[in-house]
């Protein structure tokens, strides 16, 4: 797999440090830091519930951290003003778990609508970029369908359409070949290799699709419980001596076992029933 | 496929086996001193269900409350697999729900409650002050493309069920008028009465209540699925600010809308007043024509059309407050809309109450 190395020069395209988040007073993210760099693609691991989605609403601004800030090629984003935060988000494309397509517009128009409202090209140019974009992904026949018209996997695909409208230098996918057949899952793979290595776009990519994170990644970040159990190269992440990696890795099930206040009370073949035996 | 059948039956049934075992060792563990152990030998038991098991577990319970150690000896590997995941604590009764809140929490929660939405509510005033009067100065013009869209759904489409209404709210005040007025030969006053009431306070109020429930409830719904399917978030990671192309849109819709619905309901209540005064209580078209020129005061035209553009602006503000804080995903914008439509009529109601105090004594 190539991989971009970014000049020490250049900020990482996403750097977030000592990440605290918190719903209704519960941790979700504790410290979190982890580094996404220029035109690589960094995958999210973890179990569900994580913490993962979390982190990229963050890094996206759509959640204020408690602690901890977000850089953006360098920016502060959450200390940055409204101007300077569209500024970023311009650069960024976001594809959602569900999809998130406006459901009053058509694929054509879901695409078109931020080309429409951040360039100054005009209403039918703005169509046929988007239908160049719904053809990137192999839409281009769904092109005038409402999403309620159209498949999960669809869906999913026109997000990626939609996140691709700008052209934009950071990419993050969340779960973005989750629950999709396995050609398709492969498509959507290929296309982050392809826009990696034509375009030198930064991706983020939350999964635990080891399939995907295999073929994919360059950098993986680990996270369980809301904190960061291994990060760096996806090599040395899962060379990582940490038995949830392994566990993750392997593929193993989580070990069924007796609640504690039970062990004590079940003899199975002559021997007290003890951890990890389930 | 009748065994299968049986066999689900079966498996949400305790045997005669464990039951007979439960039952005898019971009186057994009851017959120990505290300390001792006490062993229940599960070899004859092939399998258990887990009904069974946690039917099992209650002797564990029963002996740990006397100060004795229950022990199953010889479970089978498939037995054994029934006591996975249970936990003695699920054995004990679930908590009582927290019962009501005191007076004190209660009016504490319920203020606390108020100050955050009225927070909220401020923030959304000033993010839709800002795309209506900064915004444009800075090159952000308004939506008008949007706005459009949104007249024609409140305003357009609304005009059959307002013009329906209005028509029959005055038929029906003139009608009811005229069994008192004719009383006294003043039968050509329905034309007043109708005319004022209308114009003062029947048409801007049946027109808020129509708007509330058909727009605001649709406003309240459409924000608050785009809420729950992250359409919002969406727009947002875009750097499409919701303020600007959803909230603004509908605000200066309804804002068009309500007072051209208004004036719509005064003339077609007047014309129904003169339906029934006309056709069905014989008095003259000129007359009744007349006579409704001359109660009609700019003045009154003008109050109503001020209540409704206030009655404009609370319904948008309820309904896209509401819609913008949908939690819980489908209930939760079910429960949102109904609580747009109730609090925009109350809000409507509490409004015109004001008004028409403050016009009595400006008058």
């Amino acid at each position: 797999m190539a991989t971009t190395h970014a000049s020490p020069s250049v900020p990482p395209a996403v750097q977030v440090d000592g990440l605290v988040a918190e719903y209704d007073g519960r941790a979700v993210l504790d410290r979190v830091s982890m580094q996404a760099q220029q035109g690589e693609i960094t995958v999210v691991l973890g179990e569900s519930g994580c913490g993962k989605t979390t982190l990229l609403r963050h890094i996206v601004g759509l959640l204020t951290p408690k602690a901890g800030r977000v850089c953006i090629n360098g920016q502060d984003f959450h200390a940055a003003s409204e101007e300077e935060r569209e500024r970023i988000l311009r650069d960024v494309g976001m594809s959602f778990q569900g999809g998130a397509l406006f459901g009053s517009l058509t694929l054509e128009e879901n695409v078109a609508l931020p080309i429409i409202e951040h360039t100054q090209v005009d209403r039918d140019t703005a169509t046929m970029l988007a239908r160049m974009k719904l053809c990137v992904v192999g839409l281009e026949h769904a092109a005038r369908l409402l999403p309620a018209e159209i498949s999960g996997g669809m869906k999913k695909r026109a997000a990626v359409a939609r996140a691709l409208a700008l052209d934009p230098g950071l990419l993050l996918f969340d779960e973005l070949s989750a629950g999709l057949d396995p050609v398709t899952a492969r498509e959507l793979d290929e296309l982050v290799l392809r826009l990696k290595e034509h375009l030198g776009v930064t991706i983020v990519i939350v999964t635990h699709e080891l399939g995907s994170i295999q073929t994919i990644a360059d950098r993986a970040v680990m996270l369980d419980a809301g904190k960061v159990l291994a990060a760096g190269s996806l090599e040395e992440v899962r060379q990582t001596d940490h038995p949830k990696i392994r566990a993750f890795f392997d593929r193993r099930p989580r070990a069924r076992t007796l609640r504690g206040d039970l062990r004590d009370s079940l003899i199975v073949n002559g021997e007290q029933y003890g951890t990890g035996s389930g | 496929m009748e065994q299968d059948r049986a066999a689900i039956v079966h498996a949400l049934r305790v045997s005669e086996q464990i039951l007979s075992l439960v039952h005898e060792h019971t009186g057994r563990i009851e017959q120990l001193r505290p300390g001792a152990r006490h062993c229940l030998d599960l070899g004859q038991v092939p399998r258990l269900n887990g009904l069974e098991a946690a039917t099992l577990l209650r002797l564990v319970q029963h002996g740990r409350r006397r100060g004795v150690t229950v022990q199953f000896t010889g479970v089978r590997q498939q037995a054994h697999q029934a006591f996975i995941g249970l936990d003695l604590s699920l054995l004990d009764p679930p908590e009582p729900a927290r019962g009501r809140l005191s007076l004190l929490e209660s009016i504490g929660d319920h203020t606390l409650t108020a100050v955050a939405t009225g927070r909220r509510l401020i923030e959304m005033i000033g993010e839709l002050a800002y795309w209506l009067c900064l915004a444009p100065w800075r090159g952000k013009n308004i939506k008008w493309d949007r706005t459009h869209e949104q007249i024609v759904k409140i305003g357009v489409d609304g005009i059959p069920i307002v013009t329906f209404l209005s028509f029959l709210i005055g038929a029906v005040l003139a009608l009811n008028a005229a069994s008192q007025l004719r009383q006294f030969g003043a039968a050509i006053y329905i034309a007043n009465l109708v005319a004022v009431s209308m114009t003062r306070e029947m048409a801007p109020l049946i027109t808020a209540i129509i708007v509330a429930g058909r727009s605001g409830s649709a406003i309240t719904a459409e924000l608050g699925t785009m809420v729950v399917s992250e359409e919002i978030d969406a727009m947002r990671t875009m750097a499409l600010s919701p303020g600007r192309f959803l909230l603004l849109p509908r605000m200066l819709a309804l804002l068009c809308a309500v007072p051209g619905l208004t004036m719509l309901s005064n003339v077609t209540g007047i014309f129904g007043g003169y339906w029934i005064g006309v056709l069905v209580l014989g008095l003259g078209s000129r007359n009744y024509l007349q006579q409704t020129g001359q109660a009609l005061l700019m003045g009154d035209l003008v109050t109503g059309m001020i209540k409704s553009l206030v009655f404009a602006v609370l319904i948008g503000l309820v309904a896209c407050y509401r819609g913008c804080y949908v939690h819980g995903g489908a209930e939760g914008v079910g429960t949102n809309t109904t609580a747009s439509v109730v609090a925009s009529i109350v809000l409507c109601i509490l409004a015109d109450a004001v008004f028409t105090t403050i016009f009595f004594y400006l008058a």
